[in-house]
């Protein structure tokens, strides 16, 4: 179980990083890129783009309980 | 529409409620003991918004109290004789308007009280003449909102609690426009800026009624 | 594969989404000046762009008060983003408002209004001072907005939710029309499965615009028009479920809940219409903010949000259908238990 949820997990979590390290990452001094980083504000996207993910996930895993209890239901019948 | 009816149907609620004047006593009861336990907790108040705000809070719960019996009282024999009697649009209609009225008076009753215990200091600013249409309209407003959730709750057989969490969400666009109208006309604005919220409220009122009107019959059969 | 070419058209339109969405680079922008005011007389101001290219070429770099531009007098660029420009800044500038402009062939004109308070303030200067190139730099790029900055993205995440919300329930409100039409319980599932799913969106509307709402006006939450109707919406449909819940007879339940829905609907759908127009907002469109069309002016922006919209709906749509069908399994499930 544990396994077959982390490589999605990975994946998403790399979709989430690549266009952060592509413009973030510029020649600017270290000072300089903690200023853009601020200024830029990338995190707040990335965190509204993973809420979304976190809340869809949630509703799936709440209709998989339903499903779930169906199949018990159908199985028991038999 | 059958106007002979419904004025029929008014008078009768006013022949029941009059026959009951504990009723009248437990309206004017309710809001005078609220009035005067806002007035223990903060004396004289002199801000306006805060006045304000404390009006309408206390001025919807009255209604909320005031409404809840309008579908209770009446047992399921008669509601079935209603029905053989007259339409169910008329007597919705009829009974939204008597509320309505009711609401009128007690909104300025309750203004009245309200002044005499908190303080009418807000007043002497006030545009009187946009500011007390506004109460008026509010009160009405609730009640014209709240009768057909009073009807739901009472269908729904299930009382006091159903209707407030069924009625918050639904009078809360209302009382929030109510709050920024009154508010604008205690800061003395005249009508070109109060005008635009006080057509909107009789606009919420007018809907209010239209959607009673439509959607009664479906809440009264069986 | 019939019936399945909008799930599919959702799942390509969405990842054309977070695609294009994350990964075009927003324009360039001056972000800071490293003073605040200036007066007569020669100064030194570092700049800092965002996604600038200085080093390419060096950048002419001006100051511009009421018309009236002033040629820096020498460009040093430290980095891409990173320049120091010297003026002799005249006596006699109109406003007290100074902006700083900055141009190369790559990134066209950047500027950071209002950049500095103007001091000793006169009517001496005439004319519009030296000349400046104002070239537009060509290329595919979301607009850099003060304050949004790279959160512009969001529009296509945060705003697509309350869409695809309105949506849904606007399919329950006409689900509950049947109900009472026909009085059949199977509009009424097909209506419970809408709210359901409406609120999840409403809960990721609200979510991200709140995480949204603490990077721009930096609160939580804000009393806002939009807000205020989020929060009534999200209240009104609790409420709808909680009625539901309190009566035990199915076909009652279903004709009191539709009677309530489209009751509240109605009063929910003026009011969202009607008050963010009575009163100031933060959003974009309402009271004194530039309107969202001004935003989507850049067609760059519009052509990612109205496929977003688009996904976000279908998506929507997929997932309420999903919860009816099982919804539905269920209630089938429950009539052979009885038997």
């Amino acid at each position: 179980m544990k396994l077959t949820i982390v490589k999605p997990l990975m994946a998403v979590m790399a979709l989430l990083a690549w266009p952060v390290s592509t413009f973030a990452a510029s020649e600017a001094p270290g000072w300089l890129q903690e200023r853009m980083f601020a200024s830029g504000k990338i995190n707040t996207v990335v965190m509204v783009v993973g809420a979304v993910l976190i809340g869809i996930a949630i509703w799936m895993f709440a209709l998989d309980r339903r499903i779930g209890k169906l199949e018990k239901n159908a199985k028991d019948k038999k | 529409m059958r106007t002979a009816e419904i004025a029929h149907l008014l008078r009768l609620e006013w022949q029941l409620d009059r026959r009951q004047k504990h009723v009248w006593g437990s309206m004017a009861l309710y809001v005078v003991s609220t009035i005067y336990v806002c007035y223990h907790g903060v004396r004289h108040l002199t801000e306006v918004p805060i006045w304000n705000a404390l009006f309408w809070i206390i001025l919807l719960f009255a209604a909320f109290n005031a409404l809840v019996r309008s579908f209770q009282r009446e047992n399921q024999g008669r509601q079935l004789y209603l029905y053989t009697l007259a339409s169910p649009r008329s007597v919705v209609l009829a009974r939204t308007l008597y509320n309505g009225l009711i609401m009128a008076v007690l909104s300025l009753l309750s203004l009245g009280a309200y002044a005499l215990f908190i303080g009418g200091a807000p007043l002497e600013a006030a545009r009187l003449d946009i500011f007390l249409p506004v109460v008026v309209i509010g009160g009405t407003g609730f009640a014209l909102v709240l009768t057909l959730i009073a009807a739901l709750a009472a269908r729904a057989g299930n009382g006091i609690g159903l209707m407030a969490i069924l009625g918050f969400p639904i009078v809360l666009p209302m009382l929030l426009s109510l709050m920024k109208a009154s508010k604008l006309a205690l800061d003395g604005m005249g009508w070109n800026v109060t005008g635009q919220y006080v057509l909107w409220l009789v606009l919420i009122d007018l809907i209010t009624v239209a959607l009673a009107w439509l959607l009664f019959p479906y809440l009264w059969r069986d | 594969m019939k019936g399945w070419w909008w799930k599919g058209l959702s799942v390509v339109l969405l990842l054309y989404v977070v695609l294009v969405g994350l990964h075009t680079p927003l324009g360039p922008a001056l972000v800071y000046a490293s003073l605040d005011r200036i007066a007569p007389g020669p100064i030194t101001v570092g700049a800092t762009g965002y996604n600038t290219h200085f080093t390419k070429e060096t950048p002419q770099v001006w100051l511009e008060n009421d018309g009236y531009r002033v040629c820096a007098a020498a460009v040093d660029v430290h980095s891409d983003v990173l320049l120091q420009a010297t003026f002799n800044v005249p006596p006699g500038l109109r406003s007290n408002m100074t902006s700083l402009w900055a141009w190369d062939a790559t990134d066209g004109p950047v500027v950071l209004r209002d950049a500095f308070f103007t001091e000793e303030l006169g009517k001496d200067l005439q004319g519009a001072g030296c000349t400046v190139s104002t070239t537009e730099r060509s290329g595919f790029s979301f607009p850099n907005r003060t304050i949004l900055n790279e959160t512009i993205r969001n529009l296509f995440f945060h705003v697509p939710m309350w869409f695809t919300m309105m949506v849904l329930m606007t399919i329950a409100f006409v689900q509950s029309l049947l109900v009472l039409r026909k009085g059949n319980l199977a509009h009424d599932r097909m209506a419970l499965s809408a709210v359901d799913t409406s609120l999840l969106f409403a809960a990721l509307g609200l979510i991200t615009g709140s995480i949204w709402a603490r990077a721009t006006w930096g609160d939580w939450w804000t009393s806002d028009p939009k807000l205020n109707g989020a929060a009534v919406t999200v209240l009104i449909y609790a409420a709808y479920l909680i009625l539901r819940g309190s009566v035990p007879d199915p076909h009652k339940r279903a004709r009191l809940a539709a009677i309530y829905n489209i009751f509240a609907y109605v009063l929910m759908m003026v009011f969202l219409m009607v008050l963010p127009r009575l009163t100031d907002s933060l959003h974009p469109g309402n009271g004194g903010n530039p309107a969202f069309s001004q935003y989507d002016l850049d067609s760059s922006l519009r052509a990612v949000f109205y496929p977003a919209v688009t996904g976000w709906v279908l998506l929507g749509v997929w997932a309420y259908t999903l919860h009816l069908r099982t919804a539905r399994l269920i209630s089938i499930a429950d009539e052979a238990n009885d038997r």
